[in-house]
């Protein structure tokens, strides 16, 4: 009982990371129909801007008091995504916007490699794990056998949290009204007077600072960070994307954690156990693309007029 | 008096397609303007060059004297609204919202002031929704504002249509067939819709293709056919010109003449 | 998956133009002191086939330097008559595919007389045929899975698998053993749990100490796999916890392990981790290692072994750090079995083509008493040195606990 206990608790954990990189795809994809690979590498890249501003910004004294250096990563990691994020749309994308879609997607693993290679050839020992420093609150709480890590804790909470004012914002204020209009119908929505440029600029960022929290979060909860890491939860936060439906906040979320359940306990309970885990996840992808192509809450696809 | 918006000399051509040639149009404060013309004849696409949605391959648009600039978020705001002849709601949002996008342009709220509610932000939306609310009362949609658009009867799409586009606080509106698939009760109320419209100091623009309801509601009319202007004048001039009586959608001139003395008629009976 | 042919084509397409970039980047190692040498005939290499790059990269460094040291000396002593001796170092990314290429490229240089190693097991089983086909002698400073040299049947049936291949190292067989005795015996921990990152390396260990495991009395509770690139381990920490294990023993390498052990302890599971000399480096304890986890290492601790302090001294007079890692003992033996081969190849005669199986056979028959003790190899091409210790981490640093002999 407390091993199931346990796996569901790290299963909300793993979709907790997951959630606020899949918040970022699905809002992209929403408004530009766009896959952007590379969102996973802005996640790893504000995981290491966050270091950087611990490594190299903070003074030593600083340092060692958590609640002053781990908001300080936060900013700094948050930031690193932005810029990172709004080059990319700008110099990326913005070019491509009228092209077939092809091109941008294509654009998107180049932005994705090059990122990666970027941080590995420019980042001092990126080529090798580096650990993060020890400024989360350490340790666990423990409810009957069940271990909760405080990190942990704070990454759902975190998670959680933003993606309620997320949606909020989406639903109740003049830019996130602009953002659902761009993303029905974007002649239109100029005609209201929306600026596409704006609301597309402003998504992106939306997207890097979830990214961000989470490039920081990860390494705090993981204690380890690699340049692989955006490629890998990158392709687990798509896959919630898309089971939840693209473009849909809420089915990110859901389909996020949907799939940290679906890793953890097929890791424990189906054969093959966690080196197999992942075969489960796109297991349950096709069958719900198969059944319900737009996923859990996605709306089916409209003819543009 | 200058007048509220003046077409110049437009002409689009779609590669080898000349769909307008240099046509001239003009709109008086507080009038009601009828655009007509066969299929095809270029109308919606006269509509999209003033709107910014094309740019015009040659000729200009004014608003009041001054030329408006080339993008459809800026004519907005400069006060050119308009609706659409197949309609282009947002089918996601509620009936409510898709008002309140209309006054996008006419909020300050930016993207921060948006994330932490402030006082001023809570001002600016309820300021918009009040606003929005009296509009879906002044075209008749009551007690419908948490309704998804895509939801709504037909004719009560195309009059969201209209109050999500008075919602950008136009000088000038621009109604792309609003009766279209209307049933007699909905078209003279949206006759009367108009004419409040009017009263409320914005100038009209307006295409349809039922003549009745053009000659009952116009100052004037222009009649488009194959993208040239064929005839301008107050609704009893354009019904006596034969050119028009000939030209209008390729009907036997008899069939035509008749529609356009019984419109002529009916419309008289309503003045009286 | 999908993506990755993408970026696999675009890594290759960045890699070719750094090639290009880079065609020769052979160092030349002690050239101001080959004036005093007669190195009229020419330059001879020794490769070096290790982790340049990567996370395996402090190990592979320290082999590579550790074999330049060697290099270095001979040229100074001109222990190789009429010969300059260079390094030719390539890097595998311990990862087998790249590894080939590397051997290939030293394979088709007719001065490259022998091979420094390779650091994993897994890349040792591409780069071994490659070799074999020139007659390359291959010198493996910490390849320490027994299939290499034994074949499968390493036990009861051994059989040599490559005339060029030999190791200065001991073995999984012995490691695993020589751990398992160690956590039953010397730790009393009975109840064990077994994690492996399925490479060959960690799963050749993992199983030997199953084994012996069983064998004295011990229980195998719970086995479990990890992906090499896997970074959260929760989910297999909670199956394993379940099982109440008293010490867990991962058949894999640092990069995984440290972080592995740090989640362990978060997740309420506090006993030792222990691992082989794949987990024996600083960056395990950097990367999240604990107090009290384990390590088996082959041979004895570099740095009490009186025969290894003139080695220590050297490294550190060339380059400034003490960074040889786990491998630079074995790997500056190696290299120096290597030269002594040659110079003996040599003796009678200039170095060609025609020189190759002299100097396989000379290699063989090569011994020395090098930096970790007596080197000499066994039929199979092993070491004969079988020397093990133990390690545990001890105010966030190794520390020898025990060193000594496997015996059974
Ligand atoms: N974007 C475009 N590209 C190419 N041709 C176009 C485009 N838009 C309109 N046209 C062409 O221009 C001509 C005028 O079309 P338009 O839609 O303006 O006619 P209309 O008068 O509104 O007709 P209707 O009464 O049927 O609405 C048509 O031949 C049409 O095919
Ligand atoms: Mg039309």
């Amino acid at each position: 009982m407390s091993v199931l206990l346990q796996q569901l608790v790290n299963g909300v954990m793993q979709g907790a990371l997951i959630a606020l990189i899949a918040l970022g795809y699905t809002m992209v994809y929403g408004i530009i129909q766009l896959i952007n690979f590379a969102h996973g590498e802005v996640f790893m890249v504000a995981s290491y801007g966050g270091l950087a501003t611990y490594t190299w910004l903070l003074p030593e004294d600083l340092k060692k008091v958590p609640y002053v250096a781990l908001p300080l990563m936060f900013v700094g990691g948050i930031i690193v995504a932005v810029i990172v994020a709004v080059i990319m749309e700008r110099f990326a994308y913005r070019p491509l916007r009228n092209a077939p879609r092809l091109a941008p997607l294509i654009t998107a693993l180049g932005v994705s490699v090059f990122l990666q290679e970027f941080v590995r050839n420019v980042y001092p020992n990126a080529t090798s794990n580096l650990p993060y420093p020890k400024v989360f609150p350490e340790g666990a709480l423990s409810l009957g056998g069940v271990n909760i890590s405080k990190t942990g804790l704070l990454l759902v909470l975190l998670s959680v949290g933003l993606a309620v004012v997320l949606q909020t914002y989406i639903n109740r204020s003049r830019m996130g009204r602009a953002m659902r209009a761009t993303a029905q119908d974007p002649d239109t929505a100029k005609l209201m007077g929306v600026d596409p440029d704006r609301v597309i600029v402003l998504t992106f960022i939306f997207g890097a600072v979830l990214a961000g929290v989470a490039g920081i979060l990860y390494g705090g909860y993981l204690s380890n960070i690699n340049i692989d890491m955006g490629f890998q939860t990158g392709i687990f936060a798509f896959t919630a994307a898309v089971l939840g439906g693209v473009g849909s906040i809420r089915g990110a979320v859901i389909g996020a954690f949907i799939i940290g359940l679906i890793k953890t306990l097929a890791g424990q309970y189906m054969p093959g156990g966690t080196q197999y885990d992942y075969v489960w996840i796109f297991v349950v992808l096709i069958l719900v693309l198969v059944f319900r192509p737009q996923g859990l809450f996605g709306e089916p696809e409209r003819v543009r007029a | 008096m200058t007048p509220v918006l003046e077409a110049r000399d437009v002409s689009m051509v779609f590669g080898g397609l000349k769909a307008l040639k240099g046509v001239t149009l003009t709109l008086d404060e507080g009038k009601i303007v009828g655009l007509i013309g066969p299929n095809g004849a270029g109308k919606t696409t006269f509509f999209n060059c003033l709107t910014g949605l094309y740019t015009p391959t040659t000729g200009q648009v004014l608003l009041k004297g001054n030329v408006l600039p080339g993008d459809p978020a800026q004519v907005t705001d400069a006060g050119v609204a308009r609706t659409f002849q197949n309609i282009r709601l947002f089918p996601s949002m509620t009936v409510l919202e898709n008002v309140m996008v209309g006054r996008h342009v006419r909020m300050k709220q930016g993207p921060l002031a948006s994330l932490f509610h402030g006082p001023a932000y809570h001002r600016g939306e309820k300021a918009a929704r009040d606003r929005s609310r009296e509009l879906l009362s002044f075209v008749g949609l009551n007690n419908l504002d948490d309704e998804l658009s895509r939801n709504l009867p037909y004719g009560d799409q195309r009059r969201l249509e209209i109050a999500r586009a008075l919602a950008t606080d136009p000088a000038v509106l621009l109604l792309d067939e609003p009766t279209a698939g209307m049933n007699p009760q909905e078209t003279e109320a949206t006759q009367q819709l108009i004419f409040r419209i009017r009263e409320t100091g914005v100038s009209v623009v307006v295409i349809e293709h039922d003549i009745k309801f053009i000659f009952g509601l116009c100052d004037s009319v222009s009649v488009l056919v194959q993208g040239e202007l064929l005839v301008e004048g107050s609704p009893e001039t354009v019904r006596a010109d034969p050119r028009v009586v000939e030209a209008y959608l390729g009907k036997p001139p008899e069939e035509v003449a008749h529609e356009v003395e019984a419109a002529a008629a009916s419309a008289e009976e309503e003045q009286a | 998956m999908r993506k990755h042919s993408v970026k696999s084509a675009a890594i290759v397409g960045a890699a070719l133009l750094v090639l290009a970039a880079c065609s020769s980047n052979k160092n030349e190692a002690g050239g101001n002191n080959g004036g005093s040498c007669d190195t009229s005939k020419g330059t001879l290499t020794v490769g070096v086939v290790a982790p340049l790059s990567g996370n395996l990269s402090a190990l592979g460094i320290g082999i590579k330097q550790s074999a330049e040291l060697a290099v270095d000396e001979a040229n100074k002593k001109c222990t190789v008559k009429g010969y300059k001796l260079a390094v030719s170092a390539q890097d595998d990314e311990a990862n087998p595919a790249k590894g080939a290429q590397a051997a290939t490229k030293l394979s088709t240089d007719p001065t490259v007389i022998g091979v420094v190693g390779t650091l994993n097991s897994s890349v040792a089983q591409t780069v071994q045929p490659i070799l074999k086909e020139k007659k390359i002698p291959q010198v493996s400073p910490a390849n320490t899975n027994p299939t290499l040299t034994r074949g499968n049947d390493f036990l009861t049936a051994p059989k040599r698998q490559f005339e060029n291949y030999f190791r200065v190292c001991t073995t999984d067989d012995l490691q695993g053993p020589y751990a398992a005795n160690y956590l039953v015996e010397k730790a009393g921990k009975k109840k064990i749990a077994i994690i492996t990152d399925g490479k060959t390396y960690g799963e050749g260990l993992a199983a030997e100490l199953q084994k012996q495991v069983t064998k004295k009395g011990g229980q195998i509770v719970g086995s479990e796999k990890v992906g090499e690139k896997d970074t959260d381990f929760s989910g297999v920490i909670a199956k394993i916890k379940a099982t109440n294990p008293e010490a867990v023993y991962y058949g894999g390498e640092y990069p995984v392990a440290g972080p592995l052990s740090k989640q362990m302890k978060d997740a309420g599971l506090n006993v030792p981790l222990m691992g082989g000399d794949g987990i024996f480096d600083g960056k395990f304890i950097e990367l999240g290692g604990k107090e009290g986890d384990l390590a088996t290492s082959v041979g004895a601790p570099t740095e009490s072994l009186a025969t290894a302090k003139a080695f220590v001294d050297a490294y550190k007079a060339k380059f400034g750090k003490e960074d040889y890692a786990a491998y630079g003992a074995f790997s500056y033996d190696a290299a120096n079995a290597l030269i002594g081969a040659l110079a003996t190849t040599l003796s009678s005669g200039d170095w060609s083509d025609s020189k190759r199986d002299d100097m396989l056979a000379n290699v063989g028959k090569y011994s020395g008493s090098g930096a970790t003790g007596d080197v000499k190899f066994d039929q199979y091409g092993d070491s004969t040195n079988k020397v093990l210790t133990v390690y545990s981490v001890t105010s966030g640093k190794w520390k020898d606990v025990e060193t000594g002999t496997f015996t059974g």
